[in-house]
């Protein structure tokens, strides 16, 4: 049984809803950042040692081979916004680890944007030495995600895609608040 | 006009996926003469060992930032004419203003296009062949 503490108690968090294309930094450990994804992808990433996290959420139309294009240039963006903020709030590079999430592929006979996202994310990291310590990425489910961002312990409910809001299953920001089918997994 | 190949280009950005990205966009327009550096100290160094024509360098890095990196070259005579081009975020107008009072020759928001950091270029140097 996981224990949870009074910290990471959701009713009494201070929670930050983080939509497509925006990226939150924090260090005070009464705050969740949640969102809600599809085929986009969230990076948690924290320094440990420095009590400081964040989380993005960003999707790319194409990531193509992840090498070049306009894409890519814009899902580099986003990861470095993160990573600027957190190192602005005294973060160090070679501390930092992640979790990602998302990249989901929610209708069949779409190309598999969220597959290309995925691989962009695991690249990136990889790329920049910066350790992927979990991860929950691709299935056919919309994700709601929970992470507190001092801590690091992140609550997934994988939801339906019937229940996802439109903009999950459509990408546009801003997301609505999910339906949950009540699976969680800790991660 | 200038051949973008015979353009020495230094390529300062401390996130090496970044780095890559803007080596690819510059091979795509017909640099070759292209070199890169994780810091601005690293920047100061390899400019003084050998000179670039141009610097496209990004602000925030560790040890040496990139509006710290601009003012050293402009303080060292030998390398002072370099063109630099600043890359940056959205909201960093403060930024951009303190980077021309400083002798910045353009800037780039990120996240660029391959035709944006070209026109970018050009600006400085003119139509690029």
């Amino acid at each position: 049984m996981t224990h949870i503490s009074p910290n990471d108690d959701l009713e009494r968090a201070t929670k930050v809803h983080v939509t497509q294309g925006e990226s939150h930094v924090s260090t005070d450990p009464n705050v969740v950042m949640t969102t809600v994804l599809g085929s986009c992808i969230a990076a948690c990433i924290r320094d440990p040692q420095a009590g400081v996290g964040g989380m993005n959420h960003f999707l790319l139309p194409d990531a193509g081979d992840g090498r070049g294009g306009d894409a890519v240039r814009y899902g580099a963006y986003a990861m470095e916004l993160l990573i600027n903020d957190l190192l602005k709030r005294g973060a160090r590079r070679e501390r930092l680890e992640a979790k990602i999430f998302g990249g989901a592929k929610l209708f069949d006979g779409l190309s598999d944007v969220g597959a290309s996202n995925s691989a962009f994310a695991e690249r990136f990291l990889r790329d920049e030495g910066i350790p992927i310590v979990s991860s929950s990425t691709g299935g056919v489910s919309a994700r709601r995600v929970e992470f507190w961002p001092t801590s690091g312990r992140v609550r997934q409910r994988l939801v339906a895609v019937d229940n996802a809001p439109q903009d999950v299953r459509r990408p546009v920001p801003p997301p609505m608040p999910a339906a949950s089918s009540g699976d969680v997994d800790l991660f | 006009m200038p051949q973008a190949s015979s353009i020495s280009v230094l390529v300062v950005d401390d996130q090496l996926t970044m780095r890559a990205l803007i080596r690819n966009a510059l091979q795509q327009i017909g640099f070759k003469d292209i070199r890169e550096a994780p810091d601005g100290e690293e920047a100061l160094k390899n400019l003084l060992a050998k000179p670039a024509n141009l610097v496209i360098s990004d602000f925030n890095m560790p040890k040496m930032d990139g509006l710290a990196l601009l003012r050293a070259v402009r303080s060292h005579p030998p390398i002072r004419q370099t063109a630099f081009v600043m890359l940056t975020g959205r909201a960093d107008r403060e930024l951009v203003q303190r980077a021309v009072q400083f002798g910045v020759n353009n800037y780039c928001v990120k996240p660029f296009t391959v035709q944006g950091l070209r026109e970018k270029i050009e600006q400085v140097f003119g139509q690029l062949t």
